[in-house]
């Protein structure tokens, strides 16, 4: 359908709030924590997922906003009701007919339109939850999932257009693995004037220590250490450095290239001998001592600082994306599967002699631990911007993290070192005020 | 007993030139054993405020009580070039005849020893530091002690273990990691504040894990109004008690959801099928911790505090505080991050380090010595029907360190 064709949009306060927040570029976020006065009654939610069992990403935010979970010291539970649900694949595992059984209020339709119209003419929930992610999905020659999330966000804006009305959307990750999609649903949004919620849990898990870019601060280089495959884990570590890196001075700025390292050349990038910088160096270094789970290069030790000749043993293929910000800061995420099972993120500021690092914990998913909690402040951000009309983070970032994303796979397939990237020197936000991590 | 400030300096410690020498004493050395985890800090270093630091010690000598197959004594000698004593005297010594380290780390964990009729392990921290004590006083010198866990399974000799120290005005630090390692959140009791009820949630045996949940607690109450005051009276009780103990209000349910909400390590549902729970709400938790233990604590000014050990339903520790004037509870969990990092440990020993490189011990062993008189008499209470137990003798006053000391940088 032609957007030109679509009837006039009900631009709602919710709506309109929303796209202050987070459509117009280089808006400024609003940490809005209280519910608007004017949203009348419990907001009703249509949840869109891949799959729902034990451990999915669909299962553990769903169910947060339906069972409620820990927060700040209370078991708290959503102001807000899950009232229809569709499921993309149900295999062996499903819990979908469970979570039926035990609520009530809560509808299985079969496509996603239903869902959102709930057997009346016009759109009939008050906001969109998609988590496309797990489940049996192709994977290309590219090492890509294909994650129907931009299949899902078209027939969710499709019924926005034939109904009229808008409401909030969230995406869960990264919006698509198709760099063309990705810039696609923000212009959606925009356009269509919803406030549009995305990406990881990891911009707003814990972190040990507690730790945020000072306002204002002038950064010289960050880096992030983390672990897991490409189009995957490699976004939740584009967007820890996103998420202290967009708060340094001017805000952020675009990315004029990315460029995508694999292989020993990773090393030589650390090691001073063969040309590589002492600061990243520092900085990765500082990274491995956050981490908790750090693999011992000596047997029979449980936690020894690895030299470089020790890494390159304990990781067969190490990645490296290298993010050149159109201000001249560079940043580096470092993928080292084999030597850690978490991520860290150390950035150098100017004037401060000090390396500052953190990990981003993901509570919940250590040996022992059960419950990923790092879900929880994901899940309390969706019911802020379901309850209140406003993101209370820009959808920009994680415009900008899937771009890096998707750039740095295409390199690593085409075995081409760097890109330029005009389309994503335009993505230019500002977040400011308070840091929208859990630490309380 | 009198009251002792965190900070004692012996003058008998003058600063030493070049690393401190070190004498391990453990009763075993084997992999993910404490010894290992907390010896090794010595050997290969440790993370610590986001750099890796080797502290200016070196160890020179050791001595483990048993040799399991799995023993490694024998390999880290070698890969660091010391000896492996068949006393703890010869240890200390560094097979000469006078005292020959600056300072000696006693971990008394883990190792095959006996129980005793109330349960608790038979670790022989008491016989080793003994010994340490005989020698110190035989050559006319004192260094500092670093004792892991509780000082002893009895209160008795836990207290002249501290009488000795004090008496040989050596430093000594002991006890759990808990105390000193990451929360989350990462908040404390404000210094001074009243506190109303506090109740603990752990796991684990007796007494090996009960006693760290203890102490964890204990590191936050000693902080209330008027420091430590010591306890007055102790009552355990198992079972279906546990339940009714709380229906009576001799537990908070409010704490129990505040502690529990911190949790990350739900049993039951969220085993089965990932679910969230609030546990503290219906009879789940019954179902599920077929075995519960309550630890029941009444200070001498009139606080009360209660461990609840929920086996089956977490794996976590977590801890809840009514402070008066504050709404809502104060909670927090006590993050033990897995193993082999066991990143706990690193906090600890960094302590035990700037100790022996200061000579001052950063807080008080009074804290442990309560904890473990504690311990012994919620299990004496535990063998005697369950009945509370009046406890003169843990009339143990102190005052804790202003400054939070578990780690945040």
């Amino acid at each position: 359908m032609d957007p030109t064709d679509a009837p006039p949009l009900e631009f709602t306060r919710r709506a309109a709030l929303g796209a202050l927040a987070a459509g117009a570029v280089a808006a400024t976020s609003r940490g809005a924590e209280e519910p608007a006065a004017a949203t009348k009654g419990r907001p009703r939610i249509a949840a869109v997922v891949n799959c729902y069992w034990k451990t999915s990403h669909g299962q553990g935010i769903v169910d947060r906003l339906m069972d409620g979970y820990g927060w700040r010291g209370e078991h708290h539970r959503p102001a807000l009701d899950v009232v229809s649900l569709h499921v993309d694949q149900r295999p062996k595992g499903d819990l979908t007919d469970e979570r039926l059984a035990r609520h009530p209020g809560l509808k299985l339709y079969p496509t996603i339109a239903e869902a959102l119209t709930r057997g009346t003419g016009g759109l009939d929930v008050d906001g969109v939850v998609v988590i496309g992610e797990h489940g049996d999905y192709l994977v290309d020659d590219r090492g890509r999932t294909h994650y129907p999330r931009y299949e899902f966000f078209k027939q969710i804006v499709d019924v926005f257009r034939k109904t009229g009305k808008v409401v909030p959307v969230f995406n869960d990750k990264h919006l698509s693995w198709n760099w063309d999609w990705c810039r696609e649903m923000v212009a959606t949004a925009r356009e269509m004037n919803f406030p549009f919620l995305a990406g990881s849990s990891l911009p707003v898990t814990w972190r040990i220590p507690e730790f945020e870019t000072p306002a204002d601060a002038e950064i010289e280089e960050a880096v992030c250490v983390g672990y897991g495959g490409v189009d995957s884990y490699d976004f939740h570590g584009v967007e820890s450095l996103q998420c202290f890196v967009e708060r340094r001075r001017g805000g952020e700025t675009g990315v004029r290239a990315v460029e995508a390292v694999r292989g020993d050349d990773v090393w030589r990038t650390l090691d001073p001998a063969a040309g590589g910088s002492p600061r990243t160096k520092a900085l990765f270094d500082a990274c491995l001592c956050r981490s908790f789970r750090l693999t011992s290069p000596r047997e029979g030790y449980g936690n020894v600082f690895p030299t470089l000749a020790d890494a390159a043993k304990l990781v067969a293929d190490p990645y490296l994306y290298r993010i050149h910000y159109n201000d001249g800061l560079v940043g580096s995420v470092y993928m080292l599967n084999g030597l850690v099972v978490d991520f860290t993120v150390a950035l150098k500021l100017k004037d401060d002699p000090k390396v500052r690092s953190t990990q981003l914990y993901l509570c919940g998913i250590s040996p022992n631990q059960t419950l990923p909690n790092f879900f929880s402040p994901l899940a309390r951000h969706i019911e802020t911007m379901m309850t209140t009309g406003a993101a209370p983070y820009p959808v920009e970032r994680t415009l900008l993290t899937s771009g890096v994303v998707c750039k740095a796979v295409d390199l690593m397939a085409e075995k081409k070192r760097i890109v330029e990237t005009p389309d994503m020197a335009t993505i230019a936000y500002k977040v400011a005020g308070e840091s929208q991590y859990m630490r309380s | 007993m009198k009251t002792r400030k965190p900070t004692d300096a012996p003058e008998s410690i003058a600063p030493a030139r070049g690393p401190k020498r070190m004498a391990i004493v453990a009763t075993v050395w084997k992999y993910l054993s404490h010894a290992q985890h907390m010896g090794d800090r010595f050997l290969v270093g440790y993370p610590i405020d986001g750099a890796w630091r080797t502290p200016n010690v070196e160890v020179v000598s050791l001595y483990v009580d048993q040799k399991p197959d799995d023993d490694q004594s024998a390999e880290r000698a070698r890969s660091f070039g010391f000896s492996v004593h068949p006393t703890i005297a010869e240890a200390l010594r560094c097979g000469g005849d006078k005292l020959a380290v600056d300072s000696v780390l006693v971990i008394g964990e883990h190792g095959e020893y006996p129980r005793n009729e109330k349960g608790q392990i038979l670790y022989p921290r008491y016989e080793f530091f003994k010994q340490i004590v005989a020698v110190f006083e035989a050559d006319g010198r004192a260094v500092p002690v670093y004792n892991d866990k509780h000082l002893s399974y009895s209160f008795a000799k836990a207290r002249e273990m501290v009488a000795d120290s004090r008496r040989l005005k050596f430093p000594m630090l002991a006890g759990s990691s808990l105390p000193v390692t990451w929360r989350l959140p990462a908040v404390d009791l404000p210094y001074g504040a009243v506190v109303e009820d506090a109740l603990m949630v752990g796991v684990g045996g007796s007494d090996p894990m009960d006693f760290h949940a203890l102490e964890a607690m204990q590191c936050v109450l000693e902080r209330r109004r008027g420091g430590e005051t010591g306890v007055r009276r102790v009552r355990m009780v198992t079972g279906d008690a546990v339940w009714r103990a709380g229906a009576e209000g001799r537990w908070s349910r409010a704490l129990l959801g505040a502690a529990l909400s911190r949790s990350d390590s739900l049993q039951g549902l969220s085993v089965k099928d990932g679910r969230t729970q609030a546990l503290a709400e219906g009879d789940e938790l019954a179902r599920i911790v077929p075995d519960p233990a309550a630890y029941m604590i009444e200070y001498n000014d009139g606080t009360r505090a209660t461990l609840l050990m929920l086996n089956g339903a977490l794996a976590d520790y977590d801890l809840a505080v009514k402070v008066k004037g504050r709404p809502d509870p104060l909670s927090m969990q006590f993050l033990l991050p897995p193993t082999p990092n066991v990143a706990y440990s690193a906090p600890l020993m960094d302590y035990v380090a700037r100790m022996i490189e200061t000579g001052r011990a950063a807080y008080p062993v009074e804290r442990t010595l309560l904890v473990s008189g504690v311990l012994e008499s919620c299990l004496d209470s535990r063998t005697n029907g369950e009945k509370p137990l009046d406890t003169p003798h843990l009339d143990v006053r102190y005052e804790s360190p202003r400054e939070s000391l578990f780690a945040r940088t």
